[in-house]
């Protein structure tokens, strides 16, 4: 199991403080477990898939447009449909259609972005610690593996009052 | 919201699931009951067909199409105000977003059972989905009324994922926090979202997104409705302003029932600390604002109508406001365009009783100006042979009446089932506030 100090703390300012403490003195791996988006969780480096969700979207509602298109093109021109002299094509009359499945392909493939994403990116978080977290425990977590000595005892010292005990 | 602590937000919403009071039984057993009522009625027009109805020519649309309408526009405003003030960063939003959703969603649910009621034959609702039948014949996607498939299927399909995507933390919250056999359910619910820093930055990255996905959806799905209308060359009907009209008019009746839910809400759970008189202010403002517009919409029709000149459509505007049905046409005009001035006074915006009284009204005469504007057009369209009249029976009545007991049903299974408040939204919101009134204490 890596090695890692955890932190619990009941108020997010003091997370917050913590955080910051740390990073000036060059800790700067630290992770934050927390039941709302306090501005501490916006405070530790992510290297994440956020940036992707907007194309994501983007693809997904492309998709739900080319699907409308192909199903309402695909199925008007396969049955011979009467449409006195009309063009069989309409695509005034077919933008409807186009429009609800672009927006649901969007919707549904940023939901489906959400939910992989997340999952990917909390696994870089042991789940007993995760586990901690909640309306009154905010988790600052440092991994230690790896670390300069020096780092581990700023680490220890700023986060000294609040190390918890936890479980492997 | 006035101060409480963070595990105070979280308790004080637990409550609202774990507590079961005789009023809730109440409501519930009455929801039933309506529930019942219309499940007979329904049954009964399935067994000897749409004549227990009062339809007949010419009116052949009436009573259901009239409460699909309206159960489609009172879903409009939820999702809609929700999104709203997700963008405008409305602290507002934490209390009333996660009831507003669950409006929308339960309410287009009950709409989606209108049509197939109305359609007599409802084993065959099926024939409306695109696929290869027997005689190789695909649906008429020239048609509103596909349009209007597609619109209310993506639109309650977004709109449930933006009400679960916004409880995804709070599930992963209850997961830790309840016992029983709700641990599991929420465990599973939650996706296993726990609030590590990576999943905020997505979790904040997707919602923003997902939310401006949900705002031209809701506009479209209104719009196409009204064009079911507006498509066809009915006098009274075939107009330029039909889809603002009912958008305008969508979000006037969806914040009149907003309005009573979390007055219903914040009365049977105390949650007087979170639902505050500044919503019910904002809602008020909202409501009268929107009856404004409605007001110059019902002044536009009637000028329209009359400046264009079209004999067909003086006679149905005519009609409208002196015939058969004048007394409805005054009691909407009463409801949504006369009462709704009072909440020009800070005085009524804070008086509660008299905002639900307004409310009420509102919700009412909204179903009402629904009513009038399908049947009069039909009843009195060009050729003077072909003029009727409708009455709903009672039997088609009851099941327009179980159509809103299915959705308070679905309404209080939800707040018994899930936290009817955003739990770490509401944090968030908190924490904010408290950092503003001491801004040292929150400065590192």
């Amino acid at each position: 199991m890596p090695e890692e100090l955890v932190a619990v703390y009941a108020d997010p300012d003091e997370a917050l403080r913590a955080v910051l403490s740390l990073r000036e003195r060059g800790v700067s791996n630290a992770q934050v477990s927390s039941p709302a988006a306090f501005p501490v969780v916006h405070e530790v480096e992510h290297t994440g898939h956020s940036r992707a969700l907007g194309w994501v979207a983007l693809v997904g509602g492309l998709t739900g447009l080319a699907c409308a298109m192909a199903l309402q093109v695909g199925t008007s021109k396969s049955m011979g449909l009467v449409v006195g002299g009309k063009p069989i094509v309409a695509w005034t009359a077919f933008g409807v259609v186009m429009f609800e499945l672009t927006m649901l392909f969007a919707g549904a493939s940023n939901f489906l972005a959400l939910a992989i994403f997340s999952a990917v990116s909390r696994r870089k978080v042991a789940r007993s610690i995760r586990d901690l977290v909640s309306s009154e425990r905010i988790v600052v977590t440092v991994p230690l593996t790896g670390m300069e000595p020096k780092l581990r005892d700023a680490a220890r010292v700023v986060l000294g009052g609040a190390l918890a005990e936890v479980a492997p | 919201m006035s101060e409480a602590s963070l595990a105070q937000i979280e308790k004080d919403t637990v409550a609202t699931m774990a507590g079961t009071t005789w009023r809730y039984w109440l409501a519930l057993g009455s929801a039933v009951a309506l529930v019942g009522l219309g499940a007979w009625a329904w049954s009964v027009a399935l067994r000897e067909g749409l004549g227990i109805t009062g339809l007949n020519e010419p009116v052949m649309w009436g009573a259901l199409i009239t409460t699909f309408v309206f159960f489609i526009g009172v879903s409009h405003s939820g999702t809609l105000v929700s999104a709203i003030l997700f963008f405008t960063r409305s602290p507002l939003r934490a209390a009333i977003g996660r009831s507003a959703e669950a409006m929308t969603v339960f309410t287009i649910l009950t709409a989606g059972l209108y049509p197939i009621v109305h359609i007599g034959r409802s084993w065959l609702f099926f024939f409306v989905l695109p696929y290869p039948n027997q005689r190789q014949l695909w649906m008429n996607f020239r048609s509103p009324l596909t349009w209007d498939v597609f619109a209310i299927t993506s639109y309650v399909t977004v709109s449930m994922l933006f009400l679960y995507m916004g409880m995804l933390p709070d599930l992963a919250l209850l997961a830790r926090q309840v016992q029983g056999w709700r641990r599991p359910l929420y465990r599973v619910l939650s996706l296993g979202f726990s609030g590590t820093d990576g999943e905020w930055r997505i979790f904040e990255k997707a919602y923003p997104i997902f939310a401006g996905v949900v705002i031209p959806l809701a506009v479209s799905v209104h719009s196409v409705v009204s064009w079911d209308f507006a498509m066809t060359l009915m006098p009274g009907w075939h107009s330029a302003v039909f889809a603002p009209y009912f958008v305008a008019g969508a979000i006037f009746s969806g914040i009149a029932v907003a309005v009573l839910l979390l007055a219903g809400l914040r009365r049977g759970y105390h949650l007087e600390r979170y639902i505050t008189p500044k919503h019910f202010d904002m809602l008020a403002k909202l409501l009268l604002a929107m009856s404004l517009v409605m007001t110059f919409v019902y002044a536009t029709e009637f000028f329209m109508a009359f400046y264009r000149g079209s004999n067909a459509e003086m006679e149905v505007f005519r009609w409208r406001a002196t015939g058969t049905y004048a007394p409805v046409f005054w009691g909407v005009v009463l409801s949504n365009s006369v009462a709704p001035i009072a909440l020009f006074w800070s005085r009524v915006r804070n008086n509660l009783p008299a905002l639900i009284t307004i409310s009420v009204l509102v919700t009412v005469g909204m179903w009402f100006e629904r009513f009038l504007f399908i049947v009069t057009t039909i009843a009195r369209s060009f050729v003077s042979q072909n003029w009727g009249n409708y009455i709903p029976t009672w039997k088609e009545s009851f099941i327009c009446l179980g159509g809103l007991g299915w959705f308070f049903m679905l309404f209080l299974v939800f707040i018994k089932l899930f936290p009817c408040m955003a739990i770490s939204e509401s944090m968030q919101s908190q924490h904010a506030v408290d950092a503003a009134v001491t801004p040292e204490a929150s400065h590192a």
